[in-house]
C-alpha cells in the first residue's frame, strides 16, 4: 500500500519532465532481471574456501590438579586402589599390598565403580605410570576414570553418600616398575 | 500436421532462492571460521593429540600458556615448546627473561628445555596470576616428558592445569 502511493507520488515529476521533451516516454520496468550466475559463483567460491578452511573439531580440555608438595599420606590398605600403566601400554591394578594384576581397558571403569561403591567413596586412587609408557595411554586411562566418576555419583547419590573424589598421580618406584615387568632386568625372570 | 516445437532459447532459471542459502551459509561459516594462529603456522610439527570421551570443557581462549610437547617431523626429535595466547603478556614475559637470544625475543613460540621452561612459566605467574596452562602433548610421547612438566610445574605452583585433548570420533 505504502510502495503503491509512492509510485503515484513518483509519477507527478515524471509528468513535468514529460512535458518539457514530449517525445522520450519512457516504460515502466516490470520484473527487470540481473544475470546472479557472476554473484553466485563467487557466493559459491568463499562458501567452499569457509567451509574447507574451518576446523570443525575444536580441541577440548582434561582439568588436571596436582599437589602442591610430595606429602606422604597415611591411607588405610583396604581403601587404597593403585593402577599402574607398564612401558607397553599394558594396565595393571592392585588393591592395598596385592600383588598388581594385568586389567583390560575395558575392565577398568566398572572395577573402580565396584570398588569406589563398596568403601563407599573412601576410596583412593593412586596412578603411577611408567616414564616410558605413551602418554595417549595415560590420558585413556584418565578418560576411563572419568567416565566412571559418573556411574559412581549416580550409585552413590541412590545411598545418598556424597562423591568426594580422591585420586593421585603418583611418581613409580624402581620396586614397583620390577613387580609389574617394566625393567629389563626382571622382564626376562616374569 | 504435427506442430513444430519451437526452440527453447536462453531460458532463465530463479537464482534467488539459490543465492539467499549460499548467503546464509556463507555468513555462517564466516563468523564460525577460526584459522591457524600465527605460533601455528610456524611450527614444524603435528601434534596427534590424545582421544578422550568424556564430555569435557572447551579450551579457554583468554589467558592462556601452552605449553607443547611435540616429535619435530623433520628431526624427529621430541622437544617442549611455548607460546602465549595473549601477546601482551607474552612480550612482558619475553623483556624479563634475562640471558635470551636476541633473535627468540619476537618469536610467537620458543623451543625451550626444562631450565628455560621454568623460568618462563615463573615469569608467566608473575606477569598475570590468572593465566592458566595447557598442556598439549603428542600421544606418541614418552609419559616421562610429561612427569619431567609436572614435577616443573609444582615446583612453580602452577597446580591446576589442562590436558589438551580430541574427541573420540570427531
Amino acid at each position: 500500500m505504502g510502495a503503491a502511493d509512492f509510485g503515484a507520488g513518483g509519477k507527478q515529476p515524471r509528468q513535468k519532465r514529460g512535458s518539457l521533451a514530449p517525445k522520450r516516454k519512457k516504460k515502466k520496468r516490470i520484473g527487470f532481471r540481473i544475470d546472479m550466475t557472476p554473484l553466485v559463483d563467487i557466493t559459491f567460491l568463499l562458501l567452499t574456501f569457509f567451509m574447507l578452511a574451518t576446523r570443525l573439531s575444536q580441541p577440548q580440555v582434561m582439568e588436571m590438579s596436582i599437589p602442591p608438595e610430595v606429602t606422604e599420606v597415611e591411607v588405610k590398605e583396604s581403601e587404597l586402589l593403585t593402577l599402574y600403566i607398564r612401558g607397553d601400554g599394558k594396565i595393571f591394578y592392585a588393591l592395598g599390598q596385592q600383588e598388581p594384576k594385568e586389567i583390560p581397558l575395558s575392565e577398568l571403569q566398572p572395577l573402580v565403580v565396584r570398588e569406589n561403591v563398596r568403601t563407599e567413596s573412601r576410596l583412593i586412587t593412586a596412578l603411577k605410570v611408567s616414564p616410558k609408557a605413551p602418554y595417549g595411554r595415560v590420558i585413556d586411562v584418565l578418560d576411563e576414570l572419568n567416565l566412571a566418576e559418573i556411574e559412581i555419583t549416580a550409585q552413590l547419590a541412590a545411598k545418598n553418600i556424597e562423591r568426594k573424589r580422591r585420586f593421585a598421580l603418583v611418581p613409580i618406584s624402581e620396586e614397583e616398575r620390577v613387580k609389574i615387568g617394566d625393567l629389563p632386568e626382571n622382564g626376562n625372570a616374569q | 500436421m504435427p506442430k513444430i516445437k519451437k526452440r527453447r532459447l536462453g531460458i532463465s532459471i530463479d537464482m534467488t532462492p539459490l543465492v539467499d542459502i549460499t548467503f546464509l551459509l556463507l555468513t555462517f561459516f564466516m563468523f564460525t571460521a577460526k584459522f591457524k594462529t600465527e605460533a601455528e603456522s610456524q611450527q614444524k610439527f603435528v601434534i596427534e593429540r590424545p582421544k578422550s570421551t568424556a564430555d569435557t570443557s572447551k579450551i579457554p581462549d583468554k589467558d592462556l600458556a601452552i605449553i607443547k610437547i611435540a616429535i619435530d617431523t623433520v628431526a624427529m626429535d621430541t622437544s617442549y615448546y611455548y607460546e602465549m595466547v595473549n601477546p601482551k603478556d607474552w612480550q612482558q614475559v619475553l623483556a624479563s627473561v634475562k640471558d635470551l637470544p636476541e633473535e627468540m625475543r619476537t618469536a610467537v613460540q620458543l623451543k625451550v628445555g626444562l631450565g628455560l621452561l621454568e623460568k618462563l612459566i615463573r615469569q608467566t605467574r608473575i606477569v598475570n596470576p590468572r593465566t592458566r596452562f595447557a598442556i598439549d602433548a603428542d600421544r606418541r610421547i614418552e609419559y616421562r616428558w610429561v612427569e619431567q612438566l609436572m614435577d616443573v610445574m609444582r615446583r612453580q605452583h602452577a597446580t591446576v592445569f589442562n590436558f589438551v585433548t580430541d574427541k573420540e570420533g570427531g
